[in-house]
């Protein structure tokens, strides 16, 4: 495992968003520090490319967003899965695992 | 699709809540990061910068946000303008010569399009003008067509049985002798069938139009007026109907006024209308084809229907009149289609394309200008990329800086485009503005300024694409890391100059080729001799009405009797009479045979014929080929001679001795002998090409119009009055149509040629400065880039000469290139020309050869001052100013 974070293979970073908020809902920070911990530290999320996924998720109707306060009090917005983007992190999800099998079986070939 | 414009809506209805709710997000993100460190054990203000580090710019966050929602457009459009604004007031002499470029290039283009709106677009100024057809005369065999004429037989025999046509109308250009209430005058007008006005679909202002009795033959006479002749001549009598009026000597009853703008462009300038009225005989006739005719087609019929029906019904009588109507059909083509064909036209289309090439190099320039002051701002720009600004983001920005200089000069080019539109309306001489199409309507209207805003626009997006595209692809860090403020711009930048400038040369070659092949052929008609020899002749026409010279004698009796007044006056040189005079307006036509030589059926032969006073051919100065010109001894009653021009002498006995040969003249058959051939001589037009002519002598071929033409040793108007007081002396009541010197009367004619070549000669010279400001500009840029290596070889030993001639050369490089292009191009489109062209090929050698040199020898000029700058480079201060 490298030691520096690395970068997210393009657009993957919905992916990884919809599959944090699929456990449960999560404000923007919450789902970058949940995605670093679930990734052990491989991947760290950019806070700008991090909202900017999240406002063109919200857009897209894939999430939904709310004001909520947060455990030690504070207002925070938590968003949560809706069904159309729970379908495409179904649909998603299935292709990722197409693509990494297949990739796998080309890097074993040689 | 729709939640996301939802989302934009909703974002540009709740602008700041959503703008505070991100505030709140990114503030919460931001701190909940640092209490993270805190329990980490990381100090709070050392925790706080960290997570401000590992968050990047906040703002920056936000401007993507903001642009994913796409709320930004409207926000960065204003923002840009109001930048612009600014940016245009700080540089006000790259301003001012960019709107000017552009207010000029476009108005001229806008001016011109006025006419080509009203020529080509707007719909001819009657309702429903797509059902109206022109009829014309065709020789199927052949294809000749009769230039808008039918016979009167044909024309009432399909009047009566056709099925397609509403109405079908007869018409005829008149100059009407309009006496009586002041002095005598001669009114342009027609004479029409009584459905002229109804068929077109013009109400009359007062009273009514013609009815179908007051078109018969000795039905009461009637006239309609013009709103002009209403209100001018006749004051704008309230009871001016039912008021009777003289014309011709007779009475006729005003029956209606028509509106100041009706307009038929067929029949030019017209004032007033009288019915058509034939004799029974008149209508009979189907041998002689003159009647100008158009019809209205019923609603829902075609016109392939309608030709479909006249090919038939013409079949029919030519089976039933094969002596008069063989291989003859009707050609049936729309108005609006035959009008736009007439002359004038062509001329106005030619004038469109060379004003847009005009525009084209204005733009260029105006984009050359901007890519040369863009380089000078790349710090600016680095700068703003630095600190956030999309690429996206720069490019809209100066996209929306040239449109808005596009806007300023396009606003601007509508003084431009009124002025211009003015100085080509004074030049249209009134008699030919009857002509034009939609005359009236020429003007700066909505269409006009929805051209200007189009084409503005337009060339705002397309010539602005370019800058803004180069500039705000800079490398931020390259360009902040110079160290001066005078960075070398981008490479392709340069080279996107110098592609301008090469492209604005060769359109500039293009226009100043067309442009000098247009004015040579103009000048070249101008200069051509006519045939014989204008200069100090004064032309005093008039018509003699039916009413009162019943007889031919008392013709005969006025013109003798007006040529020995005329010759009694001091001064006159030579004076002679004919029936038509060239460039008097319509002549007459006259059908012949050749004795012995039988015509096939359907064959027909026609040239212009002028009955002439003996002395005529002296007096004009019309040169003899072969035979004798008509003397004493082609008196009244004997056997009537004929002379012929040059062209119709060879074309017609092709290598045979015409003199002594014999000719069948007209209807009455008249024989008579050829006894003279003379020159070809220009009858209506500078560019005509040599033709047949016949002339027979006025003693045996009598005539109703007169043309004296009296030669003088000096200036011919100062005899005006007393050629006046001579005509008057034998009939007081006589109105005389014109007294003017005929090298006017060609003038007159020859307006819209020297229109033309006024325009051309504008347009290639405002080619040509924006041309050479174009490469003056690159270059002068070049120099200025180039100042420190300059220093450099100058430090190094190079001569102020030497340095002079590498900028020289490279100009020189550009200029040819472009003129190389341009002459090539030009080989190419001159031949669109070809048909407006006398006696000068589009290919014309010379005007290949100097127009390019030309343009080159400006163009080095233009490189000269820069080169001169940089040869005065003092090395010193070149090094040290970096």
């Amino acid at each position: 495992m490298p030691d520096t974070p690395s970068d997210l293979v393009q657009g993957t970073l919905d992916m990884l968003i919809l599959k944090t908020l699929a456990l449960e809902p999560m404000h923007g920070y919450g789902i970058s520090v949940r995605i670093e911990q679930m990734s052990k530290g491989v991947f760290r999320l950019n806070a700008g490319s991090l909202f900017l996924a999240i406002q063109r998720l919200e857009r897209d109707g894939l999430i939904d967003g709310e004001w909520k306060p947060t455990e030690n009090n504070r207002r925070a917005r938590y968003y949560t899965l809706t069904a159309k983007g729970r379908k495409r992190l179904d649909g998603e999800t299935r292709e990722w695992g197409r693509q990494v099998a297949a990739i796998g079986r080309i890097l074993e070939a040689s | 699709m729709w939640s996301r414009a939802r989302s934009w809506v909703r974002a540009m209805l709740r602008r700041s809540r959503i703008e505070s709710e991100m505030d709140a997000e990114l503030r919460f993100h931001i701190e909940a990061f640092a209490e993270d460190l805190v329990r980490r054990g990381v100090s709070r203000e050392e925790a706080l910068r960290r997570a401000r580090i590992e968050f990047g710019g906040v703002e920056r966050a936000k401007e993507e946000c903001r642009e994913a929602r796409g709320v930004n457009l409207i926000d960065s459009l204003v923002q840009d303008l109001r930048y612009g604004f600014r940016v245009l007031r700080k540089s006000p002499g790259f301003t001012t010569v960019a709107v000017l470029t552009l207010a000029l290039g476009i108005g001229a283009n806008a001016a011109i399009f006025s006419y080509i709106d009203a020529w080509f677009i707007k719909p001819l100024p009657y309702p429903q003008p797509d059902r109206l057809v022109i009829f014309e005369a065709q020789d199927k065999k052949h294809g000749w067509t009769s230039g808008g004429v039918t016979s009167t037989a044909d024309f009432f025999d399909f009047q009566k049985q056709n099925t397609s046509f509403e109405q079908t109308v007869a018409w005829g250009g008149a100059s009407l002798n309009l006496t009586g209430d002041g002095l005598p005058e001669l009114v342009d007008g027609g004479r029409v069938s009584w459905n002229f006005f109804d068929t077109l679909g013009t109400k009359p202002i007062l009273g009514r139009t013609f009815t179908a009795e007051d078109d018969r033959s000795g039905a009461p006479h009637v006239a309609i007026l013009s709103q002009g002749l209403w209100q001018g001549r006749y004051a704008g009598d309230p009871t001016i109907i039912g008021r009777n009026i003289a014309i011709g000597g007779e009475a006729y009853t005003v029956v209606g006024v028509m509106p100041g703008t009706f307009q038929f462009p067929l029949m030019g300038i017209a004032n007033l209308w009288t019915p058509l009225a034939l004799t029974d005989m008149q209508r009979a006739n189907r041998g002689n084809v003159w009647l100008p005719a158009f019809g209205r087609l019923k609603l829902g019929v075609t016109l392939e229907q309608a030709r479909a029906e006249t090919a038939t019904f013409f079949a029919h009588i030519e089976k039933e009149f094969p002596k008069t109507n063989t291989n003859l059909t009707w050609l049936v083509s729309s108005m609006t289609d035959r009008i736009r064909k007439e002359e004038g036209g062509p001329e106005v289309m030619i004038c469109f394309i060379v004003v847009g090439l005009v525009l084209l190099i204005a733009c260029a320039n105006v984009a050359n200008l901007m890519l040369a002051r863009a380089t000078s701002r790349t710090r600016e720009f680095a700068v703003r990329g630095a600190l956030g600004a999309t690429r996206r983001r720069l490019a809209g920005q100066l996209l929306t800086e040239s449109l808005l200089l596009f806007l300023v000069g396009g606003v601007a080019s509508l003084l431009f485009a009124s002025w211009g539109m003015r100085w080509i309306e004074s030049q249209i001489p009134g008699h030919i503005r009857g002509y034009i199409v939609n005359y009236g309507h020429v003007e700066l209207d909505f269409s006009m300024l929805m051209f200007t805003l189009g084409i503005t626009l337009l060339c705002g997006l397309v010539f602005g694409f370019a800058p803004a595209f180069e500039n705000s692809r800079l490398d931020v860090n390259h360009t902040l890391k110079e160290t001066s403020g005078h960075t070398s711009g981008s490479k392709r930048g340069a080279q996107l100059r110098r592609v301008f400038v090469v492209a604005e040369i060769a359109l500039a070659v293009v226009v100043l080729i067309s442009a000098t092949l247009l004015v040579k052929s103009f000048i070249i008609s101008v200069r051509s001799s006519p045939g014989y020899n204008p200069a100090n002749v004064l032309v005093a026409q008039l018509a003699l009405p039916k009413t009162k010279y019943t007889e031919d004698s008392q013709l005969r009796n006025f013109s003798d009797e007006v040529l020995s007044r005329i010759r009694a006056l001091p001064g006159a040189a030579s004076t002679s009479v004919a029936s038509h005079v060239p460039f008097g307006g319509f002549g007459q036509g006259l059908e012949f045979q050749v004795v012995g030589k039988p015509l096939q059926p359907g064959e027909r032969h026609g040239a212009p014929f002028t009955a002439v006073s003996a002395d005529y051919f002296s007096t004009m100065q019309i040169g003899l080929v072969k035979g004798r010109f008509f003397d004493s001894s082609d008196a009244y009653g004997t056997s009537p001679s004929i002379i012929i021009s040059q062209t119709m002498a060879r074309q017609v006995w092709s290598g045979e001795d015409p003199i002594g040969k014999k000719l069948r003249l007209g209807e009455q058959h008249s024989v008579g002998t050829i006894v003279g051939i003379v020159h070809d001589i220009k009858m209506y037009y500078l560019r005509e090409r040599p033709g047949w002519h016949i002339y027979v002598p006025l003693a045996q071929f009598p005539s109703r119009t007169f043309g004296f033409v009296v030669r003088s040793s000096g200036d011919p108007t100062i005899m005006a009055t007393a050629i006046r007081d001579a005509i008057w002396a034998v009939d007081r009541d006589q109105p005389i149509s014109s007294v003017e010197p005929l090298e006017n009367l060609i003038a007159a004619v020859n307006t819209g040629d020297r229109v033309v070549a006024d325009l051309m000669v504008f347009f290639s010279v405002l080619a040509m400065f924006l041309g050479a400001i174009g490469i003056y500009g690159v270059m002068a840029h070049l120099v200025s880039q180039r100042i420190h290596e300059i220093g450099i070889r100058m430090a190094l030993g190079a001569s102020p000469v030497h340095v002079m001639r590498m900028v020289l050369s490279q100009g020189l490089k550009l200029a040819l290139g472009g003129v190389g292009a341009g002459a090539l191009a030009a080989l190419g489109a001159t031949r669109l020309l070809a048909t407006e062209l006398y006696q000068v090929t589009p290919t014309d050698p010379l005007t290949f050869i100097v127009a390019p040199l030309l343009i080159a020898i400006v163009a080095l000029a233009a490189c000269y001052v820069p080169a001169w700058r940089g040869m005065r480079v003092d090395p010193l201060v070149a090094l040290r100013y970096e």
